[in-house]
């Protein structure tokens, strides 16, 4: 009877080492391809001075501003009442210097149609509308005069630059 | 058409034609609700929290100090009186050491404020504080809950005269004398009915046009008309495109035209600066005087129908009452330059200007323990000496007067912007505004 009972313990360990372990399965799991981009209707949170300034800057000059440079610019913005008259005189300060990393016209020239999608994915994070973006190429290719500048103005000092 | 129908129509579309131009944003046909007083008006926010002893008591140093026989008007260009002729410490320095502050600016003002306008001579303040004061000056509210780092939480003076008088943002002004204590955001409020696209423009002028300013706005390009135009077009069909709700504005709103303007004038500031053409105080060694000199500038430059400005270097008297004295003396001389140069250099302005000069809060009865260095004690602002200020105004349709008097309480400060509003012609609109002090009322209808 105790001999027995050794066999039936020996046995059953032996099963349960047998069934308990099992080969581990080798899963991999595959992504789609998928195009991420910000939906400019969920945009409801307004950027901070001291964000919109930073953001900005890099974009520009891709290069981060200094948190001196930074607390200075703050502080002329919000010395002025309308915020946006700051934001255009602190980007024209920024376009009259020669650091800046922006295409040339003649880039924007050869290819309005993808100058128009760059400028929406560089400033908004999204691709434009169908109307959004015949409206810029049409606006571009119909105006000579008009310059990466100007367009980069209008969408640094756009209300949904300020918005993320 | 048969005759009546004629007749009929052509009265409709002639009446159109003469009220278009005065329907204003709240629905009214006419703005003006009574006979305006004056053009313009200028109101100086005076000047950090003013003891009514040393201003328009004449006391200087006998209800401060406990010394006796050195009474005397150490405010000549706002108040009638012989000044002090002891321990004379609050004008300039002519010789320096043990001279310092001997020497009493000269009064620019052939006659005093008060000798051509009105002064209530004890009026209530709402508060005790600068903030709080100051909000009322600006809203006419009770707003004692007022927080800092926020908005005035009823509209402002600016949000009235813009809705109500149909005034543009550039005919409203504010001169803030730095970034401190809140004061850049007392140009609007974002009151649901009234809010930031009825805001006032502002400049913390030392801040806009001192050396950080410069550096970061001095090297813009000056852009013309032919380059602008593209930009907002540009600028404004991606704003509809987002398609901001007004509730969500963060700023006030000028017009495409009305931002060329204030950049222009920005630029022309520096420009003026480097040709030293800025017109000062002819002493003009404190902020006070800077941000005096901005207003001015502002005023030459766009003569706004409102402007106002505040002044704080009085608020040194928390730690150097010696200091106080000076810079009481100091915000009497800008504020009569300022009024010299509105008469004599800003010929459209000269005539048709209402001044109004009042202190935001008063300060205490009783001394705190810091000594200055003629061991004066200095004085803080929290008791009910402290809710006691006057008020001047002078000008256009303004009576020689003197109202009410040291034991003879009449005004509060409450009655400042309803005072406004009376000037220009609207003071009935701006009367039923929910968010008014309802005990308030125009200062012209307590003389």
């Amino acid at each position: 009877m105790h001999s027995s009972g050794k066999i039936t313990t020996v046995l059953f360990s032996a099963i349960l080492l047998l069934t308990g372990c099992t080969k581990e399965k080798n899963v991999t799991y595959g992504v789609n391809d998928k195009v991420v981009y910000e939906d400019k209707s969920l945009k409801t949170k307004r950027k901070s001075d001291a964000e919109y300034i930073s953001i900005l800057y890099t974009n520009l000059y891709q290069v981060p501003i200094s948190p001196t440079q930074l607390y200075k610019t703050q502080n002329v913005i919000y010395s002025i009442g309308d915020r946006n008259v700051a934001n255009e005189m602190v980007l024209s300060n920024y376009f009259n210097t020669s650091t800046l990393k922006i295409p040339k016209d003649s880039e924007m020239r050869a290819d309005v149609a993808a100058f128009v999608e760059k400028c929406y994915k560089r400033f908004f994070l999204r691709y434009p509308s169908e109307g959004e973006k015949t409206f810029f190429i049409n606006y571009i290719n119909s105006n000579p005069n008009v310059s990466v500048e100007m367009v980069y103005t209008a969408f640094s000092v756009s209300d949904e630059y300020q918005y993320y | 058409m048969n005759r009546r129908d004629f007749f009929k129509k052509t009265g409709l579309v002639t009446a159109g034609t003469v009220a278009a131009p005065y329907i204003l944003p709240t629905g009214r046909m006419f703005a003006r609700t009574n006979v305006p007083k004056a053009e313009y008006v200028v109101m100086v926010m005076f000047a950090g929290g003013v003891r009514q002893q040393e201003s328009v008591l004449q006391r200087y140093l006998d209800d401060s100090q406990e010394v006796t026989g050195a009474a005397g008007n150490i405010m000549p260009n706002l108040f009638t009186g012989i000044a002090p002729d002891r321990k004379i410490v609050y004008g300039t320095d002519p010789g320096g050491g043990a001279t310092r502050g001997s020497e009493p600016i000269p009064r620019i003002l052939s006659q005093s404020m008060e000798d051509t306008g009105t002064v209530f001579k004890e009026m209530s303040a709402i508060s005790a504080g600068h903030y709080v004061g100051l909000n009322t000056l600006i809203t006419g509210s009770l707003g004692t809950a007022q927080g800092l780092k926020t908005r005035p939480k009823y509209p402002t003076i600016f949000e009235y005269l813009r809705k109500h008088a149909g005034f543009a943002a550039l005919d409203t002004w504010f001169i803030a004398n730095g970034l401190g204590n809140s004061t850049p955001l007392l140009n609007s409020s974002k009151n649901a009915d009234y809010g930031l696209q009825y805001g006032g423009n502002m400049f913390a002028a030392p801040y806009t046009f001192g050396g950080v300013g410069r550096e970061i706005l001095g090297n813009g390009k000056p852009y013309s008309r032919a380059d602008l135009d593209p930009m907002y077009y540009m600028k404004n069909f991606l704003d509809q495109s987002f398609g901001l709700n007004p509730d969500q504005l963060e700023t006030i709103k000028n017009t495409d035209e009305e931002k060329t303007r204030i950049k222009e004038f920005i630029r022309a500031v520096f420009q003026r600066q480097d040709q030293g053409l800025i017109p000062r105080p002819p002493v003009t060694d404190n902020g006070d005087a800077v941000t005096i000199s901005y207003a001015a500038e502002v005023l030459r430059h766009f003569k706004p129908k409102f402007l106002t400005l505040n002044m704080s270097a009085v608020d040194g008297c928390h730690s150097n009452f010696t200091g106080y004295l000076r810079s009481l003396h100091r915000a009497d001389h800008s504020v009569g330059w300022l009024w010299n140069y509105i008469q004599n250099n800003i010929p459209e302005m000269s005539g048709k200007t209402i001044m109004i000069v009042a202190p935001e809060c008063g300060r205490n009865l009783k001394p705190n323990p810091i000594l200055d260095e003629n061991d004066w004690y200095a004085f803080d602002h929290s008791d009910a000496n402290a809710m006691r200020v006057w008020s001047v105004m002078v000008g256009k349709n303004v009576p020689k007067m003197t109202v009410g008097s040291e034991n003879n309480k009449v005004g509060k400060l409450t009655d400042i912007v309803p005072t406004i509003a009376d000037i220009f012609g609207v003071y009935d609109e701006v009367k039923a505004s929910p968010y008014l002090d309802p005990q308030s009322k125009s200062l012209f209808l307590r003389m």
